[in-house]
């Protein structure tokens, strides 16, 4: 495990320039989508120096966000997530400055933002919603008749997810913003008067709950339930205008504008680190075996190939070839 | 008191029906009063006769008959038709029917004409090919009204509208063979629709099922118009790491010899489940909507589809897609094929030779920087063989299905241990090419042994040439045909075709002259099927 951490490592060292590919910017955030804000503002919360570069085709795609580094990937719907990918591979972990904090509670805290909150902000933007807001971010870009029923494939999806059906539709209801206003609650006390919610130093949980915060805050309207219970806790909104100040709004000369950025692709490959550390020459009697199995392999295609022509050359020969049932005659063909 | 046009019987457009095909003909009872050119009555009613014994009676009619056959042959009989009358069909409507063959058939002025557009009529209606058998009968017209004729058609429909049938092929655009099955139903409706249901799978799980129509006219359209709805898929993630999946529409709006157009909506998806794709087709996955027009211009003037030996053929297809707005993808793509075969006369040899070439470019603002969509690239490689696909720009013999062309590294993933082999390399994506060229030539010719020649068994010996180039998102300030022309790839080889009842066999050895960095090609036998017709 080491190795493939170091391996990974060094290509995010050795990487040029590092991309998060996420959705459209709108209401005002650098990215509208739940699912990438979050990650976008860990990043910057680090201090990484990143370009971001728009996907507009893929609305319900699992692996998106995702940041490239060099050649490598870290995909949303692998080993956890972005976040935890970058923690877990020593790449950027934040989480790793404050060991005094007890990581069960960062774990809980955590847990409670990623399942509570979550379910709660999908609820409104996706059953409770009119569904523009939907729209904007995610299929505004694409045809119609393809938003439309993406659109109804994600509404269906979530009312799954969260089990709602037509008969439990009012208690599934309140039992979800009842979770949210606890996690509200326990949150507001948690973060008090200070900056992040533990210590003063940024973790992950603050990435994820300022993400959702964030959204609540501006995407959702004025209407909405969850956004109303969030605004009741006034540290948690100050919380929310505070670092969007903070990370937002001063763009520091570290990251480049928003926007796509032009990929050059090309077929030369991209410069690799060198493999020496990380890999070692492969066992010589797998390589070995692999090599027969490949002729093994190749002389049966051969073998079988020639049976079957043979069948046919027999079959040709005995029967001959009837070229007259190429043409149907049906009498006269008249041009119009 | 009929003349009778047997759809059984060979018509030619001899006005004189010939006596020896079988034909009945009686003597017809149309007096000629008040035609200015024709000659004096000299018919007499049917039912003016006197009775006479039996071989009196037949002595008469066959004199009849005689005069009828000299009265047409000398000259023009004048006639008009009064009515038409259709008779048998239960399902089909007439309107189609008389859509087909009424105005023909009242064109008519003369007699010959009348038995020359009776075979025209019947023709196209067969043609239909909703109708088992069709008669077409000249019969007298209502006696106040001399010089007319009234026409019967009749029609026997098809007593069972359904069939189907199962081949297995293997094409140039798909990586392996396929199964296709298809079943047909005639005339559902009465409007000479033809409703089919298609479904292939092909052995690397790419699957097709269809259902399409096609009606032969349209209200006032009276060209054939054909509609199909399809759900597509193929896995490309060997070659280009994606798949896709089509679900489309598409309407065949003009369809003739030389000329077809046809609309494509189609809703493309493009998913990577391996995870592995290089940055170039990661930027292509997700949605898009393909809304493009696509005109064919086709001249084949060659003697075979199969083995052609003498002749040309022309095919320039046109496709702009983008017409649904500013959010569905847009391109412009051209292809040309131009080839010809020459006979050299000995061992019924032929030189057949071709060169083809494509070119796509993304439009709309910024079309210069932007990149164009990969599915609709060109690609080549693959067994097909260059000499019977006209029209497909895709083979290049001795080169696997995509092998050549601009690559892409794919995604790398850092090794977890160190025995894992697939970290050491990550692979190539094939992206394909904005701009391709190919070209072949093809010696063809009958085996020494009478028994091949029997069997239609040749053999070929080939040589064939391609290149693909980049050009979207600015590639084309690099490039230089020159530099293209130096980079081509080739292949040369031999080989056996043996056409059978079931599929069309080749089996060919190929030499590979030239080829670039990441290019899969390989020196060795090869298998091609293809469809026997």
């Amino acid at each position: 495990m080491a190795s493939a951490a170091a391996a990974a490592a060094a290509e995010w060292e050795a990487a040029a320039r590092k991309v998060l590919v996420a959705r459209k910017p709108c209401f005002g955030l650098p990215t509208a989508c739940p699912t990438c804000l979050p990650v976008f503002l860990y990043l910057r919360m680090a201090q990484v120096p990143f370009d971001i570069h728009v996907d507009t085709n893929f609305p319900d795609a699992d692996h998106i966000p995702y940041v490239e580094f060099g050649d490598c990937v870290a995909f949303n719907n692998e080993k956890g997530g972005v976040i935890e990918y970058l923690k877990d591979e020593k790449i950027v972990d934040l989480n790793s400055n404050h060991p005094s904090v007890s990581s069960t509670d960062v774990l809980e805290t955590k847990a409670m933002v990623s399942t509570w909150l979550a379910d709660a902000l999908l609820y409104d933007l996706w059953v409770v919603s009119d569904g523009s807001i939907a729209n904007d971010i995610y299929f505004s870009d694409l045809a119609w008749p393809i938003g439309k029923i993406l659109h109804w494939k994600k509404t269906r999806h979530v009312k799954q997810l969260l089990g709602i059906t037509k008969l439990n539709a009012a208690e599934k209801e309140e039992e979800i913003y009842r979770k949210a206003s606890a996690a509200y609650d326990s949150l507001s006390i948690r973060l008090g008067d200070q900056v992040f919610l533990f210590d003063n130093s940024p973790t992950d949980v603050d990435a994820l709950f300022l993400g959702h915060a964030l959204f609540v805050l501006n995407a959702l309207p004025d209407t909405s339930v969850l956004r109303g219970t969030l605004q009741k806790h006034d540290n948690l909104v100050r919380f929310a205008e505070h670092h969007k100040v903070q990370l937002l709004e001063t763009s520091s000369s570290s990251s480049s504008g928003l926007g796509s950025s032009p990929s050059p692709s090309s077929s030369t490959p991209r410069r690799r680190p060198s493999s020496d550390q990380s890999y070692k020459p492969k066992p010589r009697t797998k390589k070995e075996r692999t090599e027969e199995e490949k002729k093994f392999r190749r002389r049966a295609k051969y073998f079988l190939a020639t049976q079957l022509v043979a069948v046919l050359v027999f079959l040709s020969l005995m029967g001959g070839v009837d070229s007259s049932e190429l043409d149907d005659d049906d009498g006269l063909d008249y041009e119009d | 008191m009929a003349v009778a046009a047997d759809s059984a019987a060979d018509q030619d457009p001899n006005p004189v029906p010939d006596e020896a095909a079988g034909e009945s003909v009686e003597a017809p009872a149309y007096p000629d009063h008040g035609e200015p050119n024709a000659d004096a009555a000299d018919v007499e009613y049917e039912d003016e006769e006197e009775e006479l014994d039996g071989e009196a009676a037949e002595a008469a009619a066959r004199e009849k008959v005689e005069a009828v056959f000299r009265r047409l042959s000398e000259d023009p009989v004048g006639i008009r038709v009064h009515d038409v009358i259709i008779k048998g069909n239960t399902k089909t409507r007439d309107a189609l029917i008389e859509a087909e063959v009424v105005g023909l058939i009242r064109s008519a002025a003369t007699v010959q004409d009348l038995v020359r557009t009776a075979s025209v009529a019947n023709a196209r209606l067969r043609r239909l090919d909703v109708f088992d058998s069709v008669h077409i009968l000249l019969d007298a017209g209502p006696p106040e009204l001399p010089g007319t004729t009234n026409v019967v058609i009749e029609v026997v429909e098809a007593a069972n509208p359904i069939n189907g049938s199962v081949g297995c092929f293997s094409k140039p655009e798909a990586r392996s063979w396929t199964v296709e099955g298809s079943v047909r139903w005639k005339n559902i409706f009465g409007y000479g629709d033809i409703w089919d249901a298609s479904g292939a799978y092909g052995w690397d799980q790419s699957s097709e099922i269809g259902i399409g129509v096609s009606l032969p006219r349209f209200r006032s359209i009276p060209t054939p118009l054909t509609a199909r709805a399809s759900l597509l898929s193929h896995d490309w993630l060997k070659f280009s790491s994606y798949k896709e999946r089509l679900v489309g529409l598409s309407f065949g709006l003009l369809s003739g010899v030389h000329h077809d157009l046809s609309y494509n909506l189609t809703w493309r998806t493009l998913t990577d489940p391996s995870q592995e794709a290089s940055q170039s087709i990661r930027r292509q996955l997700g949605h898009n909507l393909l809304s493009a027009l696509r005109y064919t211009y086709t001249i084949d003037q060659r003697d075979s589809n199969l083995r052609p030996t003498k002749g040309y053929a022309f095919v320039s297809t046109s496709q702009v897609g983008g017409l649904w707005g500013s959010k569905g993808l847009r391109f412009f793509r051209q292809e040309f094929d131009i080839r010809g075969a020459v006979p050299l006369g000995f061992y019924n040899a032929a030189l057949n030779a071709g060169i083809s070439a494509g070119v796509i470019v993304p439009l709309g603002r910024g079309f210069m920087e932007s990149p164009s969509s990969v599915p609709d690239r060109f690609f080549l490689g693959g067994h097909s063989s260059p000499v019977i696909s006209l029209g497909s720009l895709t083979s290049l013999l001795g080169f696997k299905t995509r092998g050549v062309g601009p690559t892409e590294l794919r995604r790398f993933v850092p090794s977890e241990s160190v025995t894992d082999e697939s970290a050491a390399s990550p692979g190539w994506d094939y992206l394909g090419g904005d701009f391709a060229v190919s070209a072949f030539a093809d010696l063809s010719f009958n085996l020494p042994l009478k028994l091949f020649q029997d069997a239609g068994i040749h053999g070929h010996a080939f040589l064939t040439a391609g290149n693909l180039a980049k050009l979207s998102e600015g590639e084309f300030r690099n490039f230089s045909f020159s530099k293209f022309g130096r980079t081509l790839r080739s292949s040369a080889g031999v080989g056996i075709i043996l056409p059978t009842k079931l599929l069309r066999v080749e089996i060919n050895y190929c030499h590979i002259l030239k080829q670039f960095e990441h290019d899969r090609g390989k020196t060795g036998i090869q298998f091609s099927f293809s469809s026997p017709m």
